[in-house]
Order: C-alpha cells, then structure tokens, then sequence
C-alpha cells in the first residue's frame, strides 16, 4: 500500500510550472494589491519558501501588549502574509546598538521599532515607506502633528508612525486633598504651593533630573516650552535658549526643588520615581501609566496607609501645566523603520499594512488599554476609552498637543544631539542643585547648544 | 608587649579585613536578600518604620520561580556556559602559544609585538562590534553561539597571552634548557617542563578568560536575536526590565543564579589561582 502523501512524490515538470506559476502569480498579485489584496484572497501570498521577516522592538511597558504580538499577532501576520514573523523584544537602551551595527555591517533586522525622530539620524538605510503612511493616514483620519517633524525627512516618510505613550503626573488624590487641592493643580504656582506644603507633611513631589531617557526630558522640554522658552529660532540654526521665557522656567524649577520636591531626584533614573511613589515616599510624579498600572496588576500587595489597594488613590493629571504660552508635551512618538539592506523590503512594508489595518491594530491597541495611543486621531472615538478605567483615559486626547525637540525649529540629528547629551535637562538640574544660578544655567545651556546648533 | 602586638594586629589585620570581607560579599547578600524579599517589602517605604532593608522576616522562593517558569533562564544558563567554555578554550589555546613565544623566542619586535597584543585588549568592545558585525555577516554566523564563540576571542587571546607571557617569564630558563641539554626538543621541553610549572598560571587565566566571557554584554546583545539563544547577561536585562519597570526579586535571582558557576569555578582553583598571580617558582 503507498502511504506517502501526495506532496511526498516526485514533482512532474507539469507540477512544477502550476506551482511556478501559482507562486508568480502569488507575488503578482500581493504586488498590485498588497496586503488588501491578500486579505481579499483569504490566502498567503506565495513569497519563496522559507522566507523570514524579523522585527525589533522595545519591550513593552504593558507585558501583555508583547504577549499578544507573540501569541497571536505574528502568527496572525505570518499566515496572512506566507512567511515566517519573527518578533524579537529587547530594552529601549539596546536598540540604538543593534540599528548601528546591522545598518553599519548590512545585516540584522528588517523592521526596527524607531522612536521620536530617529528617522533623522537613519535616513540613509530606511526605506521610504510614504505609500503605506500615506494610506493608514488617509484611513485613518490622519496623524497626530508630532510625526511629521519626527518621522518624515526630505517630504517622505521613512517611519511608519504607530504609536505614542503618552505621561501624566500620577498623584495621590487623598494627600492633595489633605492640603485643599481636591483635583490636581491646575497651574504651575498652584503646583508649587500644594508641593509645599506636602513636603513638609514628609510627602514632597518625585521627579528625575538625571539623565534618564524618559522622565527627565519629559519635565524639561515641555517646562521650557510652557514657559515660552525654546532651543532654537525657526531656522533650527540660531540658538534662542536665552530668553525670558528660559531663565523665568529655571527660576521655578529651582523653587520648586527647593519648596516642593524630593531632592534627592538628581540621581533617580527612570525607575525611581515609581518605586517612590509604591512605596509612598512621594506624593506626585510625572510618569507614563506604568505606575497606574503596576498598583492596579498588584492590588493585593500595594496598599496605602489605610490598607486599601494603592490604586484606588490614584489619578492622572495632564502635563505640563498652564504656562505662560500654553500646555506642550514631550511624548514618545513612535515608529518602524524597513531597513534598506533587508532582502523582503516589499514583504517588510506588507507587515507594516498589516499590523495597523484595523481589525489587527485594534486587539494590539485595546490590549495596551491606553498606555499607548494610536497614531492616528481616529482612535480617539474608539469604544476602549469609555471601558478602561478613569485615570487612564486621560491619554484619550492627550497626543494632541504633543512637540518634538528642536523647537522652534526643526527636528533634526542636531535636536537628537541635544537631547542625547541632556543639555536642557543639565540646564535645569545645575539650577536645581545649587551648582549655578538660573541665569548662570541659562548661559551655559546656550553655550552649549551653540556647539551644535551653529558649529 | 602582647598586648601592643594584639592591639596592633586588630588595627592592621582584623579591621581592614571585615571592612574588606563587608564590602566584597555585601553586593551577593543585597542580591540574596533581594531575590528572597517578597514584593510587598520590596514596594514598602525607606522611611517604613517597619523596614527591614537588610534582612526579611518572610523569606520567599516566589522569585526564584518566576524566573525558571516565566523566562528560559535555564537556556541563557546553559548558552552562557557553553560559549564561555569554548571560547576560554580557544584562547587559552592560543594565549599559551602566543605568551610562550613572546617570553622565551628571540626575533625581531619581539617586545613591541608583546605590547601591541596588550593595547589590542584595551581597544573597547563598543568601538569593536561595528566592525565585528559586518565579519559576523560575511560568514553568516548572525544569531549563532559562534558569533560570540569567535569574537570573545578577540579580547581574550590578547589578555591570556599577556598573562602568561609575563608568567612564563618568572620560570627560570635553566629548567628548560637542562631539559634541551638532555635532548628534548624546543617544543617537548615547553610541554613537559614548562606548562605543568605553569599550570596555576594558565588556570588563573582561563579564570579570568572564563569570567570575562561570562559576563560580555555588548557583543551578545548585538550578534544574538533569539530569545532562546541568548546568553544570561543580555537574557535577564531584556526580558525582566521594560522601560520603567524592573522586576527587582527576579532581576537579583537571575543575577545570583549566574553567578554561581563562577564562584564556583574560583572556590575550585582558587589555590592556584592564588599561586598564579603571585608567580611560579619561589626560590
């Protein structure tokens, strides 16, 4: 009796040709129509047997976001696009290494997650992907301003924009109300007074001025911003860090470090400041959702001084402040990369159609619950925002307003520089500490950026 | 005067050792105290006038569990370890030919060569990698335990050989050459006379060679991108920290976890790990 399946024998030439031509065809028509019309087909295009796409991203803040991706978002893409996903996951700080070598030796990943403007300093090895920004942008009710300046260079988009995770100062609702503020300060004086007097009640205000990549230039920039400060004029070439605006902004921040805050801040990376506030060494931080989160997944053993899960004390209050000028924040804005050397670079675009059509990028986004926003202003009216709990839909709209550094100029390698070396954070952190006086901060902020800005 | 003397050997002795001792084991017992520490300690307030930060009074293994069942920690374990073994093979290998060469041969730019060996260790790992990724792609070894196999080597070899050429050259030459007068050749002399004196040498070496390896990050992190494959440095950072979060209980259980091969590859040798670094043969 043969038992060997059909696949087992021999290929007859006929054979070959009718799959010759099917894998053709295949490619033809996922060329034509991409990934609509692969999903039109209900069938995996035929890309060679054996072909790999491997995508890099950050891990997650929110575990089951990455759980999901592997679990069941690639395996999804791998069917739908017939080749084989592999999601690889590793530490903000690691990725830059791991783009420097492959784009340096041609080799390595062929989607890198990109973050802020990134596409800048990689311009030359990312692929223009301005066909599928274009059309989810189109869908999709367009992009939130932020990713223009950070992820289109030379008018193509050489990130695909996906997300952004937005921050807010969590707070402890019942300790503000101990010192007569029952929502959250509204300005940045009212914030100095309720930190004020919370310190001295032993509860003072956690924030970083370390060189952090999250919460420390996420104070600064929008408290520069906010007070009508910026680094540069229009032109992005002529440094303009030395206004009013700037030394009005170091003269808070050093008061408010002085009056209201823990000072010990200076050394704190962008851990601290949550095992603070879990602790209950601190009464308010500026942070993403994680610390909401985290209390919410650890209700049974983060309690507050009345033994009540932590959680239930805490909200969210959009940052920054009502400034001089108006409310600006610093978000991760980010995105994905196709990598020029990558073999599969139509397959690679293929992926990205995929994971933001709809129905896909809406179980990725609803299992984010917030923490991170779509890249589009469609999202906003999604169901999820009236289902996840109340601290958290303050994200809801919270991309709006959001800048990129380099303002008021534009966004480029130079920013990056800028933003890398921590100048405008150090600005406020040698106020802050004592080390300068404001104007003296401002002076050597300026001094500095004109190292870069006008070399 | 026995009294001066005892008074002076706890001055000049017994303190500077505990501070010694203290400040060497203190960063294992934060990381055991740490990995046994239940969350709900590790969440609680400095200013708690219930904490304990040196000590838990309801030790827990809950970390130690997470890590085997929630992580391939027993992979990264392994991976580490095999990569560290041959790669500290291979250039112990290489580092004792080379060490011998540059201490007993005479040739030209014999001395010079010695130092250009030892300044290619000092060449940084960050500067090193760009280069090293695109001969990794070249042989299409990307993702493979050889890429790290091969390249630990090019910090090894330079550091085993400068050990041991400056340990070859403690071991007087007139052992060898009684061995030549007696009709061994070059070679036979340097294998039957000269490695065996040499043995706490080459042990303190692949000791150091072995550790160095054990605990690289940067290549490991650059050449391998299977979770599965990845070695127990790049392992536990990337899976037990994201963004702001750090798993603190697991972090420290991984870390002590991988520490304990080398400890124990040391508390094994560490006579002649001891006689390696204080020279050969004493007179």
């Amino acid at each position: 009796m043969n038992t060997s399946k059909p696949e087992d024998t021999p290929l007859s030439h006929t054979q070959v040709a009718r799959r010759t031509f099917l894998k053709t065809a295949g490619v033809a028509a996922a060329a034509a129509t991409g990934i609509e019309g692969i999903l039109a087909a209900r069938r995996a295009p035929a890309f060679a047997q054996g072909t790999k796409l491997h995508i890099v991203r950050w891990n997650d803040f929110i575990p089951e976001a990455d759980a999901w991706l592997k679990k069941e978002g690639m395996p999804e893409a791998s069917k739908a696009l017939g080749a084989e996903v592999t999601l690889e996951t590793i530490g903000f700080n690691d990725l830059q290494p791991r783009i420097t070598a492959a784009v340096q030796s041609g080799a390595g990943a062929d989607i890198f997650m990109l973050y802020y403007n990134w596409p800048h300093l990689y311009a030359n090895s990312l692929v223009d992907v301005s066909d599928v920004a274009n059309a989810v942008a189109k869908e999709q009710g367009g992009f939130y301003g932020v990713f223009e300046p950070s992820m289109k260079v030379g008018g193509k988009w050489l990130g695909m924009p996906h997300s952004i995770v937005g921050n807010a100062i969590a707070y402890r609702k019942s300790w503000f109300k101990e010192v007569g503020f029952s929502e959250f300060p509204r300005t940045w004086d009212e914030l100095r007074k309720a930190t004020a007097a919370l310190k001295k009640k032993g509860k003072p205000y956690g924030q970083t001025l370390g060189h952090t990549f999250g919460d420390a230039p996420t104070w600064a920039y929008p408290l520069l911003w906010s007070f009508g400060g910026a680094e540069t004029d229009k032109s992005g070439k002529k440094v303009a860090v030395n206004s009013k605006g700037t030394v009005d902004s170091v003269k808070y921040m050093t008061a408010l470090w002085k009056e209201g805050s823990d000072e010990g801040g200076l050394a704190w990376d962008d851990s601290n400041n949550n095992r603070a506030f879990h602790a209950g060494d601190i009464s308010a931080t500026l942070n993403g959702a994680s610390i909401y989160i985290v209390a919410k997944r650890q209700k049974d053993k983060l309690k507050d001084e009345k033994g009540e899960p932590l959680y239930l004390d805490i909200d969210h209050a959009l940052f920054p402040l009502a400034g001089a000028v108006g409310q600006f924040p610093l978000y991760f804005s980010n995105g994905h990369g196709v990598m020029k050397y990558s073999k599969n670079q139509k397959l690679a675009k293929d992926l990205l159609r995929w994971i933001h059509k709809k129905e896909n990028f809406e179980k990725w986004f609803q299992v984010s619950e917030g923490y991170s926003v779509a890249p589009t202003t469609e999202w906003e009216k999604h169901a999820m925002w009236d289902k996840i709990d109340k601290p958290l839909q303050m994200f809801r709209t919270a991309a709006r307003k959001t800048r990129i550094f380099g303002y008021a100029g534009p966004s480029t390698a130079k920013s990056t520089e800028v933003y890398s070396k921590y100048i405008v954070v150090d600005m406020y952190a040698n106020a802050a500490s004592g080390k300068m006086k404001p104007e003296e901060a401002v002076k050597w902020a300026e001094g500095e950026l004109k190292k870069i800005y006008e070399a | 005067m026995v009294i001066e003397r005892r008074w002076k050997r706890w001055v000049y002795f017994y303190a500077p050792l505990t501070l010694f001792v203290i400040g060497t084991l203190f960063p294992f017992y934060w990381m055991f105290i740490t990995a046994i520490r239940p969350d709900h300690e590790l969440y609680r307030s400095w200013r708690a006038v219930t904490n304990t930060p040196f000590w838990t009074l309801q030790p827990t293994l809950a970390h130690f569990q997470d890590l085997l069942a929630r992580t391939t920690f027993p992979r990264w374990l392994w991976n580490t370890f095999f990569i560290a073994c041959v790669s500290t093979g291979i250039s112990l290998f290489c580092g004792l030919l080379a060490g011998y060469a540059l201490a007993r041969l005479r040739f030209p730019m014999a001395g010079t060569l010695g130092t250009a060996i030892f300044v290619t260790y000092l060449v940084p790992p960050t500067l090193l990698f760009i280069p090293l990724a695109d001969i990794i792609r070249t042989f299409q070894l990307g993702n493979t335990p050889w890429a790290l196999i091969l390249t630990y080597p090019t910090f090894l070899i330079p550091f085993c050989t400068w050990l041991l050429m400056g340990y070859f050259k403690t071991i007087p030459k007139e052992l060898e050459e009684c061995a030549r007068i007696d009709g061994a050749t070059r070679f036979g002399a340097m294998i039957r006379i000269i490695f065996p004196i040499a043995v706490p040498g080459i042990l303190s070496a692949g000791i150091f060679a072995f550790t160095l390896s054990w605990n690289e990050f940067i290549y490991a992190l650059i050449f391998i991108s299977s979770p599965e494959r990845k070695t127990v440095p790049v392992g536990v950072v990337s899976e037990l920290i994201r963004g702001d979060i750090y798993f603190w209980g697991q972090l420290m259980a991984g870390a002590l976890l991988g520490s304990v091969p080398v400890a124990l590859v040391y508390s094994f040798f560490v006579e002649y790990y001891v006689a390696g670094l204080t020279g050969s043969v004493k007179g």
